[in-house]
């Protein structure tokens, strides 16, 4: 007997179809949701069933809970995995989700509203122990008591909203003389942004690195750590760049963050598998940032060193049944390594790069894992998050894992759309990432200019050329063997026949 | 024909049946083979040495990974002029996206790198700036408009 009935997947792109992988692996059917802007993506070939939700616009598609609820009842799912992004620390799909008699495969409506104020997070986390950044997250929220509490704290200060993220409503404040006006326009930003303006003072931290501890909870009082995850090379606040464990902590250190994040899980109430995240300072000192409730995007390289597989976890603790593992049972193996490849333009502010995918090739060898929801043909629609793939590499140490990276980089195909694939190779091939020395500023600090692409070698040229040249000679194939010439095929697509088998 | 890699040109021909082929480039001889296809790599042999190349051409625009990386180059014809760009005092869009925020009026001048209007698209607001100094002529979208790569919204003068 599978674990359920079947499961709709609330979601897109890699995280849908690396979802879906796990289902299909313990026998448990799928469900895959499209916009009308993913008609034909990747991840809706790789369910057992496909159901629209609506058009192209987020909130109309992915961020509508009716539609995602109906979809389940429709296609007669008995559980819904949400993924991460969209809807996947809502409390209200969470809760929607349980009221249809469906199993939520994450943390209940309550866990997630909890977390999410990050306010109430933030005094929680104090009253439980886990140490939070010096700060104040009071109630009175006058211009005059924000401004005795920041001159208290010590100049520079972070002011953040007490609810959103992604940056918004958020601004480093050096000096008193800046406060009033920062603190008028994280106001207006957080009102216009999340509805609320109310404000979290505290200190600002130089050099900071992200660290966060993969937690995994069931409903029967037993919470896991699955080891921590360094992911400080990030570009706008968001990561690119992951790998377990960090070289930044001593053996005393993990053990500490690893019990706080512990910690932090039990005074949420948390159940399923969740992630503690944390700013570590330059002196070792850790502070506790925000809970995610739910599965993460660099999930990957914790399994590659656990050896467990978190979404097959996810469903056996939302269905109910305690973890199979003792904490001492979970023993981490070797160094893992992710990289994000986005079609974005890291020469151009990254702008994103929607468009299609004309040719698309991913690595493999010893150590190398692809988590993507693209193929040759897919569009990369300009509504959703424009990640391609999740590349993965995994060593006996970090040496051995940053080199099969390098290499894994090095070979990995992806034209049509314009990718940061050149900037990834830049972060992995730099010393300051090879010695470990890393920070939240790395990429402004070390790769900020442009990268000044080298011009193409004279032999590439030649090579096009000559490509141009045997297809005009040679349109239809005719004296080549057919696999060997897909001009042809390629000609259909181009003109938006299929897009599937190429 | 011509293959331009931003503001580099090249005189290329072609010579010689498929397989055994003479290439110009700029006057510069090379001899080499080709082989396979766009689906997977292609191969191209000089002498001994052989290297796997991906190229795929989409209208005028060829897609070329080379070695690691990543190259747009542009095709030009004989006898075709380079496309007519009589707008290189404006800001285009460069992506697909909705604009959501305008941030200077027609009259402000306006300095190179100044945020000109914010387009949100896949999720992130992109700020648009300022291509080089000048003063807005004129906008020709407007805030909530879907805009297409290319697509001119802001005039300067």
């Amino acid at each position: 007997m599978p674990l359920f009935r079947k499961v709709l997947i609330a979601n897109r792109g890699e995280i849908a179809v690396r979802v879906a992988r796990t289902c299909r692996v313990m026998g448990i059917p799928t469900v895959a949701v499209f916009s009308e802007a993913d008609r034909d993506a990747v991840h809706t070939r790789v369910c057992d069933e496909a159901t629209p939700i609506g058009p192209a616009e987020a909130a109309a598609s992915y961020l509508n809970v009716d539609a995602l609820v109906e979809a389940a009842r429709r296609t007669g799912a008995e559980a819904v995995h949400p993924g991460y992004g969209f809807l996947s620390q809502s409390g209200d799909f969470a809760d929607a989700v349980a009221a249809a008699g469906l199993a939520f495969i994450g943390p209940p409506g309550g866990v997630h509203r909890r977390m999410g104020d990050k306010k109430a997070a933030r005094r929680l986390m104090a009253a439980a122990g886990v140490p939070v950044v010096p700060g104040y997250d009071g109630d009175e929220q006058g211009d005059e008591t924000l401004l005795a509490v920041a001159h208290r704290i010590g100049w520079p200060v972070m002011l953040k909203p007490s609810r959103g993220g992604g940056g918004k409503g958020k601004r480093v404040v050096r000096a008193e003389s800046d406060f009033t006006t920062a603190l008028a326009a994280c106001r207006r930003e957080a009102r216009s942004a999340f509805g609320d303006d109310v404000m979290v003072v505290e200190r600002f931290l130089a050099r900071p690195r992200h660290v966060e501890v993969q937690v995994l909870a069931d409903g029967h009082g037993q919470v896991l750590h699955l080891g921590e995850r360094e992911c400080s090379i990030q570009r706008r606040h968001q990561k690119v760049v992951e790998e377990t464990p960090s070289v930044a902590l001593t053996e005393e250190r993990r053990t500490a963050l690893l019990l706080a994040g512990v910690a932090a899980a039990n005074a949420a109430g948390y159940v399923n598998a969740g992630t503690v995240e944390f700013l570590l300072d330059e002196s070792g000192a850790f502070y506790f940032l925000e809970m995610n409730t739910r599965l993460q995007v660099e999930h990957a390289v914790t399994e590659c060193v656990i050896g467990l597989d978190l979404v097959r976890l996810q469903l056996e603790v939302a269905a109910g049944r305690p973890l199979a593992w003792a904490q001492e049972e979970v023993r981490p193996r070797g160094h893992a390594l992710e990289c994000r490849l986005y079609a974005e333009d890291p020469d151009r502010d990254d702008l994103p790069s929607p468009g299609r995918i004309l040719a698309w090739s991913m690595p493999e060898g010893p150590g190398v894992r692809v988590d993507s929801g693209v193929a040759v043909g897919s569009e990369v629609p300009v509504h959703y998050d424009p990640l391609l793939a999740k590349i993965v590499t995994w060593g006996g140490d970090r040496a051995e894992c940053v080199e099969r990276m390098a290499d894994a980089l090095a070979h990995t195909v992806a034209l049509g759309v314009t990718t940061n694939l050149g900037r990834l190779r830049a972060v992995i091939a730099h010393p300051a990432f090879r010695a470990g020395a890393l920070h939240t500023g790395f990429v402004d600090q070390h790769l900020g200019a442009p990268l000044g692409a080298a011009p193409p070698p004279i032999e590439a040229l030649a090579a096009v050329a000559a490509v141009l040249h045997a297809r005009k000679t040679n349109p239809t194939g005719a004296g080549r063997r057919p696999a060997a010439d897909p001009w042809g095929r390629l000609g259909s697509w181009r003109l938006g026949a299929g897009t599937g088998g190429v | 024909m011509r293959l331009v890699w931003g503001e580099d040109r090249h005189d290329v021909s072609v010579h010689g049946p498929e397989g055994e082929t003479v290439v110009a480039i700029d006057g510069r001889r090379l001899e080499l083979r080709l082989e396979g296809s766009p689906a997977g790599p292609f191969r191209l042999r000089m002498g001994t040495r052989q290297v796997s190349f991906h190229c795929v051409r989409d209208g005028e625009e060829v897609h070329l990974w080379w070695e690691g990386v990543a190259y747009r180059l542009r095709l030009e014809r004989e006898g075709t002029r380079p496309a007519h760009r009589a707008t290189s005092g404006s800001l285009e869009a460069p992506m697909p996206g909705k604009v959501i925020a305008i941030k200077v009026a027609p009259g402000d001048a306006v300095r190179k790198g100044d945020e000109l209007l914010v387009v949100e698209a896949m999720k992130m607001e992109n700020a648009l700036r300022a291509p080089r100094d000048g003063v807005v002529k004129a906008f020709r979208a407007r805030v909530g408009d879907m805009v297409n790569p290319g697509a001119v919204l802001v005039e300067l003068e």
